[in-house]
Formats: structure tokens, C-alpha cells, sequence
């Protein structure tokens, strides 16, 4: 009988947002305080002649004006959340403030600090700025020829090439009784978190630079300590609530330039970003190139896929390498496929930087395998559930990097319940509407790149009185990250969850628990907290051993209590327990590490053997709607069915899945970010249109629960994995009514109906 | 570095007086679901806000006979949630529901979705078919009553004379058409309009009668589509005459290509909205 | 005629007047947070687009950047933090911990302004209309379905209360319930789960 864990217990810090007593980002103000402004370049590709900041720095009540020769060290090599290096073919350049050149429309040039916002923008608006505009870059396939100009430090504008090469593609193909080809491109999106950009800094009395912060990483004092050449310990992150992530709050945003301007002028500054400035210059999700060829026998087993993918990294490499290796390694889908030939190239191009978005590559090969299964199972006229069933991965089958998968796999449980959910189709009793259903199967890893070396640390305190202090380092995005920690506790160690107080992300008071990405933090500070709590729990057990004389194995732990099996009335309470433990110098204390797999670097770009510590497997089945006059789509149902492995909370676990469907439901159909020569045309959220509550589905949620996962009681992770399977499970669907084939997205319902229009005319 | 003023006006008469002697320089404040946005964007040059929002006797919707009387500062949700609006003037109600979103409606107001001047307006095509007429003030020229159709200049452009206020909107009510007011956005809510039409008729012995019909998002401004209105007319309301009508439609229709659809796409929807249109007012 | 550039106003903020200076592009939502420290009115994208400043002012419920500070002297505006006493918002701020609709927090306080507003002009709405009702108000976290489910809670416990006198408990109560376990279907009106688990709740379960 479980305390907290399968339990849907609200979160610990839900009651406080709902009273609206969250202190977020840009809500926190000091006496004293500046606000900072980012100058940036109104050019995608510009050489800087000059820059003249004078006039700005006489403007009454102007503070600072600072530009890259104010910084001490501009540029640093962008490694990421690491201390050590992983070769060159992760790095790229993080530089602080543009300086001699700039590569992409609003990169910073200059920063401003004032005593009033307003007073910030006008100083911003009189620093002149002499550029020589360049011939801009803006097309990736173009970009990787030769005689191109060099986006960026490198020798070329290929940023990063993988590969894979499983068995032998060319006699596959060769053997093959059906080919099928298609091209996919999907575009730029924004994490459209609702909370901006936004921190506040100063410098403390010992000269520590404090960063009160909304990011995903507070490790990344690291890097904000050595462009301002300082000793890492003096650059400390205390990170927010925050206001949402998904991503986008990954790399450094406004921190380097809050430590710049509070170091400068020795008084706080909060910088918070305007959302035109958000949607227009912060980093985005990878637009992808991708050509596919798929090969089959006649009863519908794969045998080969072939794939050339090509990303836009855009002008500052950032994460761009590591969102290839995921694209790369998952490019082949949740399927058993023997031979796999993957050639991915990520180029630079003169546009907004490209970094981390909720899925990682994941999302965006997806959409291209599930597609050509799609055009498979209509080639061959088998149903598109079945032809998974043939081919999907069992265990004990290889990946596409060679390495066996060991695990129980349930992808095929999860896409007959999905599938079985969605029932039969009915026909629509207006004509003009057409009914389809898609099917979408994917995977996606938890837990960060194996060759990282990821660890996680944590730390629980009993108190005297029967309550308890967690301190992680852990960035809480919304997710419960921190919350499921409290969960954890309370089980193991008996405690009701009211009495558990979280410290997080203070990175010099919370042991470091590293980012909250790559759907690691239930598995990595989860299994850190679990580990501590057993640690304190064998010592709690030990001494109730003691002080009952009943063995260890034959005492259970209940809310306040331990107590005897088989004697219940045999029991002691906490607080005396505690005190006992205390009194004898028993440490009340425990900070553990936990440490995913390591596994080595690749040595090249061929990408074999292990590179993540696991998968998660889900599917989503859709029935949509097309007016077959507008194109319009609506959306009736969307069913979703995941192994989470074990669900802690589920109504934390149902919650990740309704919320990243709906984020890629707004990827797959309405998310449509227009850019036109670097520069982002929807820079509003009335032309970036992400789902509101009359768009949508209640979006329905069947949980597997394997117990396999490699978490806590066996969960796996849960925040990427439903940004995956859904656009092409709608895509599909689409073709399933009208027999469009959408192979880019958004599916606009102007692509739609073109779409219809061309197939009519084409059959006349 | 722009610089504003604010004046809050006692009474119409000062109202006019300062929008008299600012011309150009003052803008109205009323809802602000534009303005602000515009302020914010640095996308006004230094003016004057005149806030106007509550002025006596602009506000409220005055029932005399067969006619109405709006007043320019009453909000899209106050439409909206009108009984005598949604019995007798059908048109223009529906449209306020699917204005915007419920906490804009709140503010926004008719005249300021006039003023504006976009060509997507929401509630002009309604207006437009129902062949309202706008009360107008201004110091140098007195009161004036005119038109609808000569409220819209251009894309943002109104025709209104310097220092000129609009007062009040005044329609039929009770007409008794059949109605329907289709808005086609790329979302469900907070959806600038990618088109929209606006449709009145009668049946007469199983033809179509007295066809008004009024695009939005189509052209420069919102407009009447008399050829359309013209091949709808005498004709029985069947799939051969909405698919010539919509033909006729598409060719009426003065689309552009922006960020949200080609042209040809919003050709396209004319023909369709239309046709939803019909179905939906005989329906 | 006394055109200002630099204006005072006075406006009452969850029943405390305050004083201060405003220009006169200042919006209502600039002086909520700055000047009236009201920080649980958040700032999304200051452009009318996503509701994260919602806030009752003259009794109706608005986008607060849409409205000039200059023009709301002398008003009220009530933010999250003035209807904490309110039996309504409270039923809500449970009904949204009960349900899982909150997960970064960002939007909750505009988002439980919304509610309110919807549940006072219509206590008794449909899921579409509830839909309708927080339309204005942009999530990115929930994909709003616990959110319409919390909505959908404080509307049935609304319901239950006022119809507690000839109300037979045993009709209204469903399946067995698991709290915060409870996964609301789409549905037209406000269905059997809802009500159920409503008497639930207030028969002390949870």
C-alpha cells in the first residue's frame, strides 16, 4: 500500500501559483534596481565598421552602455551544461555580444542599463551602429555547397555530419518489392512559453555576482563565471519557478548580459525580454530537410530505409549538433529495420539560432518515418496498424546504431490501444465533410546523451520534529520535477508531503542536479532523491530495529511511523525516533549521486553501439475533419497511449501527455512561422498562432505502465516523448479523408485544400 | 523617443474641440484593443489620446420602430449579449460572437472597430448588408449622416473629416431576412479574419430576393459584392446558382497575399464562404 | 483645457486606493505591476494576445494592457489576490489543485480570473462554453483540458451548493471515486463525474 507514489496529490507548488504568490522571474524587484535593454542588429548578415555609444552614455540616467570590448572574454567554446570537452565536433562558439560582424537578424550588439525601461530603449535607439550588410545565407541545402559563404568560425557551413550504416542498404533496396520515396520539411517553431525571457542580478557583499533567473540550467554559472573572468564560485544562479521551458530556456538567454551590467554598475538590473523580441531573435526549433527512401517486401516487412537529413543549425551552432545526433540516431523510427543508411548534415545559415525544443530531432524525423510508413501501407493496401505490428522493435532487437535493445518494448501495445480507442470511422453525414483517422507511432529518449557522463545529486535532512528538508539543484519548468522529489521522500521515509520542504536551483546551496532537459530529472534527481531516501530509511529501519527488537524485515514504514508487520501495536513514531537518531550522533542526513550510464565519445561520425540510457514508446491515434470546400481541419479526437513505465503522479504524467500533444497539435497545424531573408514575419502571438481552448480536443490519455523504465519504481520519463507521433498521426489522417499527402508542415488548411484542388485536376 | 499626452474630454462638445485642433495629432481612446498594442509597438507617432470612453450618450443601443440607433462606445460584448440585437438585427449579432475573445469583447467597441479601419473588421460586413447608415460630428462641419459603404478609404484609412467623430450607427431592425455571418480564421478565437462574408436574403416563391451580400479580409476595404448580390438575385437557391455565384464570387473579390494566406486561397474562400453562408441563413 | 503628459491617478486595486504618477502610454497592466506591486498580474506579451493580465475593472473582465492607466482613474480593478476570500475563486483554486490544471503557473492567475468571470455570468455552462469562456487566455503546458475539468468541478460544487436543500445525495453520486484520480470526458453538459464528484468533496472525501 503506497503513501504518495501512484497518487494524484496536487503538486506542493500549485497551491501557491494558484494564490498567485509565485514569485517569478519579473516579478522579484530590489531597491535600487536598473532595467537592462539589448541592442540588436537590424541585419541578418552585416560586417560592424563602427559603433558609437557616446550619446547614449550621456543620456540622463544612463548607467551603462556595454559592447563587446567591455567584455572580458566575449567568446567561449559552447560546450554544454559539461566540464569536459567531447570533442570538437559538439562545439561551437557561444559569443557574448556581436563585435566585429553579425550573422542573424537581433543578434545582441550592445547592452544598456537605466533607470527606467524607458530610459533603457532610448539609449538603445541612440547608439549608432555602422553596419555593411552582407549578402545573407538563408537557405540550408544551398548553404552546404561549395563557394558559399562562410556563415560562421568554421571551414564550412556544415556545422556537424553523422552517420549511420547498419547491414547493406544497397542489396536491400536491390531485393526490395516496393520503394517508397518522399521528401519532408518541417519548419521553425516557438516554445510560445507564456512567461518571456527574464531575470534579475546584482552583486553581492562579498562581491558574488547573484543571477535570480528563469533557465533550465543553472550549471551554466560556469560559463557566465568565465566570460566575465571570474572563479566559477562567484557567479551564482538562484534559478525561479518557471514560466514555462520547453527548451527554450536551455542556453543562456539573459544572463551573461545581467552579470555584465550588474558587475559594471554595482546595482541590481532586471532585464526581462519583450515578447516581439522573443519570438523574433530568441532560439528556436530546427527547421529539417529530410529525404527518405523506404524499401519493403509485399507482405509489408522493412528492409531498408535510407535517409539524408539536413537541418538548419542557423547562426551560432549552439545545441544544433546534439538535436543531429537524436534526428540521426532516430531516424529509423521505433521499428526493427536491418539495414539503415543515414547521412545528416546540420548547416549554418544567416538566420535565429536553432537550439533545444521539447522532442530534440525526435519530433521532426518522426514525422518523415511515420509518414513513409504511411505511404507503405497504402502502397502495399495493408492497414497502417498491422503494417507497424510486422515491423515494430521487440526486445532483443537492434536500433539503428547497432545496439540491442534489452528492454521490454511496448510500442505495439500502445498503438492497438490507441488505435482500438479510436473505433471504427463513420462517414460524415454532411458531404462536405470528410472523416479520417491517422495512426502516429514513436519513440524518444529520457535521459542525456550516454557519452555525457550524466550525473544528478541530491540531498534530504530529517528534522527534530518529524519534518524534512529535500535540497536539489533540480529547475522546476512546470513539470512537478521538483514536486516528484517531495513524492519520493514522503514514500520512503513515511512523511506526509505537507511536512517536506524543497530548496531548488541554488547553485552554490542545492547540490547540483544538472538540467531539467532531455527528459532526465524524474530519472536522474528521482533516482538521486530515492537513493538518499533509502539511505536515511535503512538507518531509520535500523535503529526501530533496535529500539522495537523486531528484525529490520519484518518492520514497514507508514505515514509518521514505523511499525512491526505482525505486531502493529509494536511501533515507533517519528519524532522520537529522530531524536534518538540525533542523539547518538546518527547523521539525519544524506546527499546521494546518481549516475546514468557512461558510455565513450564517439570517436567519429559514425554513430554506433549505445547513446542513450533509454526510450519511451507511445502512439497517438486522431480522427480529424476536413471541409472539403475550405481545407479547415477540426480535430474531434485524439487519443494518446504511452508506457510510462510507472506512473508517480498520474495526474502529473496525464498532464505531460495532454500538454505536448497539444504543443505538436499546434506544430503540426497552426504554428506556421513565416521568415523571409533572416527575418522572422510573425513576430506576435497574434500571427503565431499556438492552440487556444476552442481549437482543441479534450485529449485522451491510456497509461501503460511496464514497470521497466529506469527511474524511480520503474518509470520512464515523460516531458518529450508526447511531442512525438502526433502531427503524423494527423497528416495521416488527413490523407485519410481527402487523400492529401501533407509533406511539410504546417498543414495549413491552404495546403489542404490545394492539396484537393491539385488531385482533382489532375484526375481530369 | 515618442512622447504622448493624455485628455479626457468632459462632454462631445470639448470632444470635438480637441480633435478640431489636434487633427492628425490626437488619437481616439476608447476600447484600446488597438491603440495600446500600436503605443507599445512604437508604431505612433507623438500625439494626443484623447479618451473618450465614457462620454454620455454614445453608448447603448436605442430601439424606435423598425430602426436602431448604436452608440459608437457600445462594447462588442454588450452586442453580443443583446436580445433585441440577436431577434433583430441577427446579422450583426452573430458576428459579435465570434468577435475576438471574450475579454476583448469586453472593451472593444463598434466604433472603434469601425474607426480602425482594417479591412478584416469583423462587424463591417454585417453593417455593410444591412445597409447602415453612420451618424458623424465634427466642430467645423456639424452632424452628417452617411452611407456606410463611404466609411472606408483604404486598408487603415477612414473616411472621416478632420476632427470628425462617429456617434452612432443606425440600421434596420426586425427585416425579418434570412441571415448568416461566416468568418473563416486560422484558429477559433483570436483570429484576425482571413475572410468573412456577410449574407441577408429573402425567399419569394423559392427565389432569392433583396440578396445582400458584404466580404471582409477580400479587398482593400469591406465591401458590398454587387455582382455576386446581382447573379444571386431572381434565382432559385441551388447548388448551379451557388456555384455560379461563387465563380462570380471570385472574380468580385480584390484579395491580397500576406503572411497568413496567398490570394488565390482567398479567392477561393469567397466562392466557399459564400455558399456556407447560404446554407446556413436558409438552413 | 489641461492636456497632460506626466498625469496622477488614483485607482483602487483590490480595495486599496493607490496613488501614483503614470504617462500617459502607460497601461493599466504597467501600473498594476509597477506602481501597485500587484505582481500576480502577469505580463505575457503586452500586445492583447495571450490573457495573462486579466483582471476584473469595472466590474468586467479584461485584458488589463488594454486598458490606458490614464483611463482608469477612479476605477476598481480586482486581481487574483482580491477574490481570495471570494467562495467562488476559492472553489476554483481547489478545483484547480484537485484537477492537475496547474503546471508552470504562469497563466493561472488570468486564466482563474476568466473562470471566475465565466462562472458569475453563467454558473452552469456547457463544455463548449467553458471553452468559450477561457478563450482569451493562451496555456502552452496543460493542452486546457484539466483546466476546463476544474472549471467543470467548481461549476458542479457551484450547482451542489445552491441545490443542497432537496437534493438526494445517493442519486447524484456515480462510481467510486480516487482523488485528483478522476479523468473528466468530454462532454456536453456538465455529466454525472462531475456532480459525483462535487458530493464527493463536499461530504468531506479528498
Amino acid at each position: 500500500m503506497s503513501i504518495t507514489i501512484g497518487k494524484g496529490i496536487p503538486k506542493v507548488d500549485a497551491q501557491h501559483k494558484v494564490r498567485g504568490d509565485t514569485i517569478y522571474a519579473d516579478d522579484y524587484s530590489v531597491p535600487g534596481m536598473l532595467y537592462g535593454k539589448v541592442l540588436r542588429s537590424r541585419y541578418p548578415a552585416a560586417r560592424i565598421l563602427a559603433l558609437r555609444t557616446a550619446r547614449a552614455e550621456h543620456l540622463e540616467g544612463v548607467v551603462a552602455v556595454i559592447t563587446a570590448k567591455d567584455v572580458p572574454h566575449n567568446e567561449l567554446t559552447a560546450r554544454f551544461g559539461q566540464s569536459t570537452s567531447v570533442g570538437v565536433q559538439f562545439e561551437g562558439i557561444y559569443r557574448v555580444l556581436a563585435d566585429q560582424e553579425v550573422r542573424y537578424f537581433g543578434e545582441p550588439i550592445a547592452l544598456v542599463a537605466a533607470e527606467t525601461p524607458e530610459l533603457a530603449e532610448q539609449a538603445c535607439q541612440m547608439i549608432e551602429v555602422e553596419y555593411q550588410p552582407l549578402e545573407g545565407i538563408f537557405d540550408p541545402v544551398t548553404a552546404m555547397e561549395q563557394g558559399v559563404r562562410q556563415v560562421a568560425e568554421k571551414s564550412h557551413n556544415i556545422a556537424s555530419h553523422f552517420k549511420i550504416r547498419k547491414g547493406n542498404v544497397e542489396e536491400a533496396f536491390a531485393h526490395a518489392d516496393v520503394i517508397v520515396e518522399g521528401t519532408y520539411q518541417v519548419p521553425y517553431q516557438d516554445h510560445a512559453y507564456l512567461e518571456p525571457e527574464s531575470g534579475v542580478a546584482w552583486v553581492d557583499e562579498d562581491g558574488t555576482i547573484n543571477i535570480r533567473v528563469s533557465s533550465q540550467v543553472i550549471e551554466h554559472f560556469r560559463e557566465v563565471a568565465e566570460v566575465l573572468d571570474l572563479p566559477h564560485s562567484r557567479v551564482r544562479y538562484l534559478g525561479t519557478w518557471i514560466g514555462g521551458g520547453f527548451g527554450g530556456k536551455e542556453d543562456i538567454t539573459v544572463e551573461s548580459f545581467l552579470a555584465l551590467l550588474a558587475w559594471k554598475t554595482r546595482r541590481p538590473v532586471k532585464l526581462t525580454y519583450t515578447r516581439t523580441e522573443s519570438l523574433l531573435t530568441h532560439s528556436k526549433r530546427h527547421p529539417f530537410f529530410m529525404e527518405y527512401k523506404t524499401g519493403a517486401t509485399k507482405d509489408g516487412r522493412i528492409t531498408a530505409v535510407q535517409a539524408r537529413l539536413i537541418s538548419d543549425a542557423g547562426s551560432y551552432s549552439a545545441l544544433s549538433p546534439w538535436v543531429l545526433l537524436y534526428a540521426t540516431v532516430n531516424a529509423a523510427g521505433p521499428y526493427h529495420v536491418d539495414n539503415i543508411w543515414v547521412d545528416s548534415y546540420a548547416v549554418m545559415t544567416n538566420t535565429p539560432v536553432t537550439s533545444a525544443f521539447r522532442g530534440f530531432g525526435a519530433p521532426q524525423v518522426n514525422f518523415a518515418y511515420e509518414s513513409q510508413i504511411d505511404r507503405l501501407s497504402r502502397c502495399l493496401g495493408i492497414d497502417p496498424l498491422e503494417l507497424r505490428r510486422r515491423n515494430f522493435l521487440r526486445q532483443g532487437n537492434s536500433l539503428d546504431t547497432g545496439w540491442i535493445y534489452d528492454r521490454p518494448v511496448a510500442i505495439c501495445e500502445a498503438a492497438e490501444k490507441a488505435w482500438n480507442a479510436l473505433g471504427p470511422k463513420v462517414t460524415s453525414p454532411n458531404p462536405r465533410v470528410a472523416i479520417g483517422h491517422g495512426l502516429g507511432a514513436g519513440m524518444c529518449s529520457y535521459g542525456r546523451l550516454t557519452f555525457l557522463h550524466d550525473t544528478s545529486r541530491s540531498y534530504i535532512n530529517l528534522e527534530l520534529d518529524g519534518s524534512a528538508v529535500i535540497r536539489c539543484g533540480v529547475p522546476d519548468v512546470g513539470g512537478g520535477q521538483g514536486h516528484i522529489l517531495c513524492q519520493i521522500a514522503a514514500e520512503e521515509l513515511g512523511l506526509p508531503i505537507e511536512s517536506i520542504k524543497l530548496f531548488i536551483t541554488d547553485s552554490q546551496l542545492t547540490p547540483l542536479a544538472g538540467t531539467t532537459t532531455a527528459t532526465r530529472q524524474l530519472y536522474m534527481s528521482g533516482n538521486a532523491t530515492l537513493k538518499a531516501a533509502r539511505v536515511l530509511r535503512k538507518r531509520m529501519l535500523e535503529k526501530a530495529s533496535q529500539m522495537l527488537c523486531v528484525p529490520v524485515e519484518n518492520l514497514q514504514v507508514q505515514a509518521g511511523k514505523i511499525l512491526s508487520t505482525s505486531q502493529p501495536e509494536k511501533s515507533v513514531d517519528l519524532v522520537p525516533l529522530v531524536n534518538r537518531m540525533s542523539t547518538e550522533g546518527i547523521e539525519l542526513f544524506v546527499e546521494a549521486q546518481f549516475n546514468a550510464p557512461f558510455t565513450s565519445i564517439p570517436a567519429s561520425e559514425m554513430i554506433e553501439g549505445q547513446i542513450h540510457p533509454d526510450y519511451t514508446f507511445g502512439a497517438y491515434a486522431v480522427e480529424v475533419e476536413v471541409n472539403r470546400e475550405t481545407g479547415a481541419l477540426r480535430v474531434p479526437r485524439i487519443v494518446a497511449c504511452f508506457d510510462v513505465g510507472k506512473a508517480l503522479n498520474p495526474v502529473i504524467v496525464e498532464g505531460q501527455i495532454e500538454g505536448g500533444g497539444i504543443q505538436g497539435f499546434g506544430y503540426a497545424l497552426t504554428e506556421d512561422m513565416k521568415i523571409e531573408k533572416g527575418i522572422i514575419q510573425t513576430p506576435s502571438f497574434a500571427e503565431y498562432l499556438i492552440p487556444t481552448a476552442v481549437d482543441v480536443p479534450d485529449l485522451e490519455t491510456i497509461l501503460l505502465e511496464s514497470g521497466t523504465g529506469l527511474g524511480p519504481y520503474g518509470a520512464k520519463g515523460i516531458g518529450e516523448p508526447p511531442m512525438v507521433s502526433i502531427a503524423p498521426a494527423l497528416t495521416n489522417a488527413i490523407f485519410d479523408a481527402v487523400g492529401v499527402r501533407i509533406t511539410s508542415l504546417p498543414a495549413t488548411p491552404e495546403k489542404i485544400l490545394m492539396g484537393m484542388l491539385a488531385q482533382e485536376e489532375g484526375s481530369e | 523617443m515618442q512622447h504622448y499626452s493624455f485628455y479626457k474630454p468632459r462632454g462631445l462638445i470639448e470632444a470635438l474641440q480637441v480633435l478640431s485642433e489636434y487633427g492628425g495629432r490626437a488619437r481616439i481612446a476608447a476600447g484600446c484593443s488597438n491603440l495600446l498594442p500600436d503605443l507599445k509597438a512604437r508604431h505612433l507617432q507623438d500625439c494626443l489620446l484623447v479618451d473618450i470612453s465614457e462620454l454620455e450618450g454614445l453608448r447603448g443601443i436605442q430601439a424606435e420602430g423598425n430602426w436602431a440607433t448604436v452608440g459608437s462606445l457600445t462594447t462588442i460584448a454588450e452586442l453580443a449579449g443583446s436580445p433585441l440585437l440577436r431577434e433583430g438585427a441577427p446579422l450583426l449579432w452573430q458576428a459579435c460572437q465570434s468577435f475576438g475573445d471574450p475579454l476583448v469583447r469586453n472593451r472593444a467597441t463598434l466604433g472603434g472597430n469601425l474607426g480602425h479601419a482594417s479591412p478584416a473588421a469583423d462587424t463591417a460586413p454585417p453593417l455593410l448588408a444591412m445597409e447602415t447608415s453612420v451618424l458623424a460630428e465634427s466642430l467645423s462641419g456639424g452632424r452628417r449622416e452617411f452611407p456606410i459603404a463611404e466609411l472606408f478609404a483604404g486598408p487603415g484609412r477612414i473616411n472621416l473629416r478632420p476632427g470628425e467623430l462617429i456617434l452612432s450607427l443606425r440600421f434596420p431592425l426586425f427585416e425579418r431576412k434570412k441571415v448568416a455571418f461566416v468568418k473563416f480564421g486560422l484558429r477559433n478565437a483570436m483570429a484576425i479574419s482571413l475572410a468573412s462574408a456577410a449574407l441577408s436574403l429573402r425567399m419569394e416563391d423559392g427565389l432569392m430576393q433583396d440578396v445582400k451580400l458584404a466580404y471582409g479580409s477580400l479587398a482593400a476595404t469591406p465591401f458590398r459584392a454587387f455582382r455576386t448580390e446581382e447573379c444571386l438575385t431572381g434565382m432559385p437557391c441551388n447548388e448551379e446558382t451557388l456555384v455560379r455565384a461563387s465563380t462570380e464570387a471570385q472574380g468580385e473579390v480584390r484579395p491580397i497575399t500576406d503572411i497568413r494566406a496567398s490570394s488565390s486561397y482567398r479567392r477561393l474562400l469567397a466562392g466557399a464562404l459564400l455558399r456556407q453562408a447560404a446554407r446556413a441563413a436558409l438552413s | 483645457m489641461e492636456i497632460q503628459s506626466d498625469l496622477k491617478v488614483t485607482i483602487r486595486v483590490n480595495g486599496v486606493a493607490v496613488s501614483a504618477p503614470v504617462q500617459a502610454a502607460d497601461s493599466l497592466l504597467d501600473f498594476l505591476r509597477n506602481q501597485a506591486r500587484a505582481t500576480d498580474v502577469k505580463c505575457g506579451c503586452n500586445q492583447g494576445d495571450c490573457g495573462t493580465c486579466t483582471v476584473i475593472y469595472d466590474g468586467k473582465a479584461i485584458k488589463s494592457c488594454l486598458v490606458l492607466a490614464a483611463q482608469a482613474d477612479g476605477k476598481e480593478v480586482r486581481s487574483l489576490k482580491g477574490l481570495m476570500d471570494d467562495p467562488l475563486m476559492q472553489s476554483l483554486q481547489n478545483a484547480f489543485l484537485e484537477c492537475g490544471a496547474v503546471q508552470c503557473g504562469f497563466c493561472t492567475p488570468g486564466m482563474l480570473m476568466a473562470s471566475w468571470s465565466l462562472l458569475q455570468d453563467n454558473p452552469n455552462p456547457t463544455r463548449e462554453e467553458m471553452r468559450q469562456g477561457i478563450s482569451g487566455n493562451l496555456c502552452r503546458c496543460t493542452g486546457y483540458k484539466k483546466i476546463l475539468d476544474a472549471i467543470s468541478l467548481a461549476a458542479a460544487q457551484l450547482l451542489t451548493e445552491h441545490a443542497a436543500a432537496g437534493h438526494q445525495a445517493g442519486q447524484a453520486l456515480g462510481r467510486s471515486i480516487t482523488p485528483g484520480r478522476e479523468s473528466y470526458q468530454a462532454s456536453d453538459r456538465l455529466d454525472g463525474q462531475a456532480r459525483a464528484k462535487a458530493e464527493y468533496l463536499l461530504l468531506g472525501g479528498g
